[in-house]
C-alpha cells in the first residue's frame, strides 16, 4: 500500500526534484503530510480529498501518510497537490504502479478534480528526473521550453486517470514553434535632438556600462531610458531560457513563443522595498525585480527618492550578476546581470541644474543628493546631464536615427569585446584592461593629471579606461586609447554632487 | 559688556537700552539680579519674565570673569562702541553694534577706502571669476575690501584679496561666533583672512548660525564700506538686505551687470534697472571711490582678446560655448561636432583653463585662474 511519484518544488528560480511517498495503511482515518510543506502545501490534504470525490473516486477511510523526500528541502506551493492526487490512486489499488513509471506530475487541483497551472513550469519540468511530465494544458508552452521532457497536459484528473489506464490516449500535444515577439519596443528615432544623451545610450548598450542621466523634469530622461532595450542584441538560447525560467518562477506570463528573445525592461516604483528590488521575502521566496531585468535594462527613475538602504543593497548584486538571499528557511540564488539606468533630477526644486539656477538651499541640495551613496554613484560609468531638447531640433521635423541602425553598431562593437573573452567591455577587469586597453603617453599624463586633481578614484580610472574603450569599439578603433577617446569618456562621467559654486580654498 | 552680549535671548536692540539706561556695570547687575529696568521689559515685551529667569540663570553660570577669560585664550578682542578699537565708521550709525568682536590686526580702526564686495552662495563661474578679479584688483591698488565670508561670492572676493602680495588686508563681517566656523567648508580660507587681515563679529563666542543674524551682519558690512559693490544676486538674496543698509547709510551701490538669463544675475540686473551704478571693470569702482589716475592702478584687462596657445578647431568650440552655462549636449547641438571630438576637444579647453565644469555644466573662464 505504498506508492512513490516523481514531482518537484521551486527553490530560487530553479527546480528541486521532490518524491511524494504515499503511504495508506489501517488504523483510524487520517491524512497527514510530512517532509517540510509550507501552508499551501499542507493545504493539500483538503484539495486533494475534494478534488478526488468530486471526480468519482473513491477516498479510502484509513490513515494516509504522505511524506515529501527529500524531508530537508521546504516546499512551497500547491505543485504538489497532483502527485499526492495520483500516489494515493496508486496506493489504493486505483491504478496499477506501472502506469504511473517514468512520469513526473506538477500541478495544482482545484475542488473540482481540475488541474490548475502553477509558476515555475519551466524550471520545475528542467528538475524532474524522469523523461515525461504531466501538467495543466496552461503550462504546455513552459514545460515544452524543456526539450528533454515529453510534455503531457491534460485538464482535469478524471481526464488523466483515463489516459492513464489507457482508456482514452493523452491530448495530443501541438508541436512548439518559435513566434517571433510581436510588440517591438519605442525607437530612438522619437528622440530628437540631445546628441549626448543619445551617444552615452549607445556607449551603455555597448559595453555594458551603468548610465546616470541627471536633468529637469521633463527632458526626456525616461523616454531615453525606454529605448534603451531596443539598442541590445537580442537574447541568445541560453539567456532567452534563463530569462524565461526566471519569468516563469516569478509567475508571470511568456511571449507566444516561450522563450524571451526580447532583453527585459524593469523600472521599479521609488517606493520599492529591498525585497522587491533584489527578491527574497518571508516564505515562498521570490525573485525580485533585479532578476526579472536579467539579461535586459533596469531602470531606476527617481534616484534619489528610493531609499537609501534599498539602494545599497543593489550594489553587491551589480557587482556579482547575481542575488544571494539567505533566509532562516533556506538560502536562494537568483541572477540579476542587468544593465542599469537611473535618473534624477539635479535637485529637489526641479530646476535646471545650472550653476546659480537653483532655488534650494545648497544644504536641502545636498540632502538630497547625499540619498545616493558615493559607493552606488561610483558603479555608474557613464553619467550626463540631459535638458530639453533645443526647440529648434523639436521642430525640424527631422527624425533622429533608429535604434535598428544604432542597434547594428552596438552588435558589431560588442563582437571585439567577445573576442577579448568577456561579454561586454564592462566586464573586464583592471588586468584585462591593460592588455585590451593600450593607453598612448598623452593619455596616461592626461589621466595623471586627473587623478592627482581629485576627479578620479583608482577604481574610476579603470571604468574610464574601460568606457574610452568601448567608444573605441564603436569607432572601429583598435583598442589603442588617445587623449582624445580619454576626453570623451571623461566627459561622459560628470559629478553631480559637487558642492555648489566653484571651489575656493 | 562681553559677558552681557553673551548671554542667551540677547540680542542688539536689547544690549542697546541696557546700556543706554544703566551702563555696562550696572546693566550686569540688573540681569543678574533679575530686577530689569523699565525701559528694558518694554523693549522684550510680553516674555520679559521667562528671558529675565533666562538672564539670570545664565549670568551665575557665566559670570564675567569666566566670559573674559575664554576671549583671552581665543585671542578675541572685544570693543564697545566708543572705545579706542571700535571702528570709527560705525559710531555714528544709525544702527551701530554695542559691542564688536574681532580677532586678526586691527584694520578697520584706520584704513583708506573700503569696498564691501558681496552677492549670491550660488554663483556662476563668472560671478566667481569677476569677484576674485576685483578683490585682486582693489586689494593692489589698496583699498581694503570687506565681505561676508560665506561661500560664492564672498569667499571668492576674499581669495582674491589674498592672492596679492603686500596689498591690503581683508576684512570679514561674520554671522556667527569668531569660534564657528561657518560654513565650515570655507575654514582655511577662514584662517587665511584671520591671519592676513581681519574677522568681526557681533556675536559673542559659541553662537551658531542664526537666520536673524544673517542680514544683521550685512549691516555691519554696508556701514563699514565706503562703496558697495554686488557681484551676482538673486531677487531675494540676502544681498539686497546688504544693498538696503548701504542706502539708508548713504552708501553707493555699484552692481555687475550679468546675463538676462541667468537666475544668479536677476537681483543684480534689477538694481541695475533701479538706477544703481554698472560696474564694468576695476576702473568703475576705484572711480567711483575717486582713485582714477593715482598711477597705482592697472587699466582694464582687454576682455576681447582671443586666448593664445590652443587649437583654432578649439576656439570655436569655445566661442559656441559662449558665456553662459551650457551642457555638453547643448554644446554639441551648437556644434553639430561628434560627441569624440567634442568631448575631446573641451577635455583640452579645459586643462587650458578656458572651460569649467560644474555638474554637468561647462562654463567659460576669462583664462585666468581662480586661486
Amino acid at each position: 500500500m505504498l506508492a512513490s511519484i516523481n514531482s518537484a518544488t521551486l527553490l530560487g528560480v530553479s527546480g528541486h526534484p521532490v518524491r511524494v511517498e504515499v503511504h495508506v495503511a489501517n488504523g483510524l482515518p487520517a491524512f497527514g503530510v510530512v517532509g517540510l510543506p509550507d501552508t499551501s502545501c499542507r493545504e493539500a490534504r483538503d484539495r486533494v480529498r475534494a478534488a478526488l470525490v468530486s471526480s468519482g473516486l473513491s477516498w479510502p477511510s484509513r490513515r494516509i501518510t504522505v511524506n515529501l523526500a527529500p524531508t530537508g528541502v521546504p516546499k512551497a506551493g500547491a505543485v504538489l497537490d497532483l502527485a499526492m492526487a495520483v500516489g494515493l490512486l496508486v496506493a489504493c489499488g486505483e491504478l496499477e504502479p506501472e502506469t504511473v513509471d517514468g512520469l513526473a506530475f506538477l500541478g495544482e487541483l482545484g475542488l473540482d478534480g481540475s488541474i490548475r497551472p502553477v509558476a515555475g513550469a519551466l524550471p520545475l519540468v528542467d528538475a524532474v528526473e524522469v523523461d515525461a511530465v504531466v501538467v495543466a494544458p496552461e503550462n504546455r508552452l513552459e514545460a515544452s521550453l524543456v526539450e528533454a521532457r515529453q510534455v503531457h497536459a491534460i485538464s482535469d484528473l478524471r481526464g488523466l486517470v483515463r489516459a492513464l489506464r489507457g482508456d482514452d490516449e493523452w491530448p495530443a500535444t501541438p508541436t512548439r514553434d518559435e513566434v517571433d515577439e510581436p510588440t517591438e519596443g519605442p525607437d530612438l528615432s522619437d528622440v530628437r535632438g540631445q546628441p549626448i544623451p543619445r551617444f552615452a545610450l549607445e556607449v551603455a548598450a555597448t559595453g555594458g556600462h551603468h548610465l546616470l542621466m541627471i536633468g529637469p523634469p521633463g527632458a526626456g530622461k525616461s523616454m531615453l531610458a525606454r529605448r534603451l532595450p531596443g539598442l541590445l542584441p537580442r537574447l541568445d538560447g541560453a539567456d532567452a531560457l534563463q530569462v524565461a525560467r526566471i519569468r516563469s518562477a516569478a509567475g508571470q506570463d511568456l511571449p507566444p513563443g516561450g522563450l524571451v528573445r526580447r532583453p527585459p525592461w524593469r523600472a521599479p516604483h521609488h517606493g520599492a522595498s529591498a525585497a522587491a528590488l533584489v527578491g527574497g521575502g518571508s516564505g515562498t521566496m521570490r525573485p525580485g525585480e533585479m532578476s526579472l531585468a536579467h539579461g535586459g535594462v533596469l531602470f531606476l527613475d527617481e534616484l534619489g527618492e528610493f531609499s537609501p538602504k534599498v539602494l545599497d543593497t543593489l550594489r553587491q548584486p551589480l557587482e556579482e550578476g547575481t542575488v544571494r538571499v539567505s533566509r532562516v528557511a533556506g538560502s536562494a540564488e537568483y541572477p540579476a546581470r542587468v544593465l542599469m539606468v537611473a535618473a534624477m533630477n539635479p535637485c529637489p526644486c526641479g530646476g535646471s541644474g545650472a550653476p546659480g539656477g537653483c532655488r534650494c538651499p545648497e544644504s536641502v541640495r545636498a540632502r538630497y543628493v547625499r540619498r545616493v551613496s558615493g559607493p552606488l554613484l561610483d558603479r555608474f560609468d557613464l553619467r550626463v546631464d540631459v535638458q530639453r531638447p533645443d526647440p529648434g531640433e523639436l521642430l525640424d521635423g527631422n527624425p533622429g536615427e533608429a535604434s535598428a541602425s544604432v542597434a547594428e553598431r552596438v552588435e558589431s562593437a560588442r563582437k571585439r569585446a567577445r573576442e577579448r573573452g568577456v561579454r561586454v567591455n564592462a566586464d573586464l577587469s583592471p588586468s584585462d584592461l591593460e592588455d585590451a586597453a593600450v593607453l598612448e603617453p598623452a593619455a596616461v599624463r592626461l589621466l595623471e593629471a586627473a587623478l592627482h586633481a581629485g576627479r578620479l578614484s583608482a577604481r574610476g580610472l579603470h571604468r574610464v579606461r574601460a568606457v574610452a574603450l568601448t567608444i573605441s569599439d564603436l569607432m572601429d578603433g583598435d583598442g589603442r586609447l588617445g587623449p582624445d577617446l580619454v576626453d570623451t569618456a571623461l566627459s561622459l562621467r560628470i559629478d553631480p554632487f559637487s558642492p555648489v559654486g566653484p571651489s575656493v580654498r | 559688556m562681553a559677558a552681557l552680549a553673551g548671554l542667551p535671548e540677547m540680542g542688539p536692540a536689547r544690549l542697546r537700552v541696557l546700556l543706554a539706561s544703566l551702563g555696562a556695570a550696572a546693566a550686569w547687575k540688573a540681569v543678574s539680579s533679575g530686577r530689569l529696568p523699565p525701559e528694558v521689559s518694554e523693549v522684550i515685551g510680553p516674555r520679559v519674565e521667562s528671558v529675565s529667569t533666562t538672564w539670570v540663570e545664565a549670568a551665575h553660570r557665566r559670570p564675567p570673569g569666566v566670559v573674559m577669560d575664554d576671549l583671552i585664550e581665543a585671542g578675541v578682542v572685544v570693543a564697545g562702541r566708543g572705545a579706542a578699537l571700535y571702528p570709527p565708521a560705525l559710531t555714528d550709525d544709525p544702527e551701530p553694534p554695542e559691542v564688536l568682536f574681532s580677532i586678526g590686526r586691527p584694520v578697520v580702526q584706520n584704513h583708506g577706502p573700503a569696498v564691501a564686495i558681496v552677492g549670491t552662495r550660488r554663483c556662476t563661474r563668472y560671478g566667481t571669476e569677476v569677484a576674485v578679479e576685483l578683490g585682486r584688483g582693489l586689494a593692489e591698488a589698496g583699498v581694503v575690501v570687506v565681505s561676508g565670508l560665506a561661500s560664492g561670492i564672498d569667499a571668492a572676493s576674499h581669495s582674491g584679496v589674498l592672492a596679492v602680495d603686500g596689498g591690503s588686508p581683508p576684512v570679514a563681517v561674520v554671522a556667527t561666533g569668531l569660534d564657528v566656523v561657518y560654513p565650515a567648508r570655507n575654514r582655511s580660507l577662514w584662517h587665511r583672512v584671520a591671519e592676513a587681515g581681519q574677522i568681526l563679529s557681533e556675536a559673542p563666542l559659541g553662537v551658531g548660525p542664526a537666520r536673524w543674524r544673517f542680514p544683521a551682519r550685512n549691516r555691519i558690512i554696508a556701514a563699514l564700506a565706503d562703496v558697495l559693490v554686488v557681484v551676482e544676486s538673486h531677487l531675494e538674496g540676502g544681498s539686497m538686505y546688504t544693498v538696503a543698509a548701504a542706502l539708508e547709510r548713504d552708501r553707493p551701490v555699484m552692481v555687475v551687470p550679468g546675463s538676462i538669463r541667468s537666475p544668479a544675475s536677476e537681483g543684480t540686473n534689477r538694481l541695475l534697472a533701479d538706477g544703481a551704478a554698472p560696474v564694468c571693470g576695476l576702473a568703475d569702482v576705484l572711480c567711483a571711490l575717486d582713485l582714477v589716475g593715482s598711477g597705482s592702478v592697472d587699466p582694464d584687462k582687454d576682455m576681447t582678446r582671443r586666448p593664445s596657445g590652443c587649437d583654432p578647431a578649439d576656439l570655436d568650440v569655445l566661442e559656441a560655448l559662449g558665456w553662459e552655462p551650457t551642457t555638453l549636449d547643448g554644446l554639441a547641438t551648437r556644434t553639430r561636432l561628434a560627441p569624440v571630438q567634442l568631448g575631446s576637444a573641451v577635455g583640452r579647453l579645459q586643462r587650458a583653463g578656458l572651460v569649467a565644469e560644474e555638474h554637468g555644466f561647462l562654463q567659460r573662464c576669462a583664462g585666468q585662474e581662480v586661486p
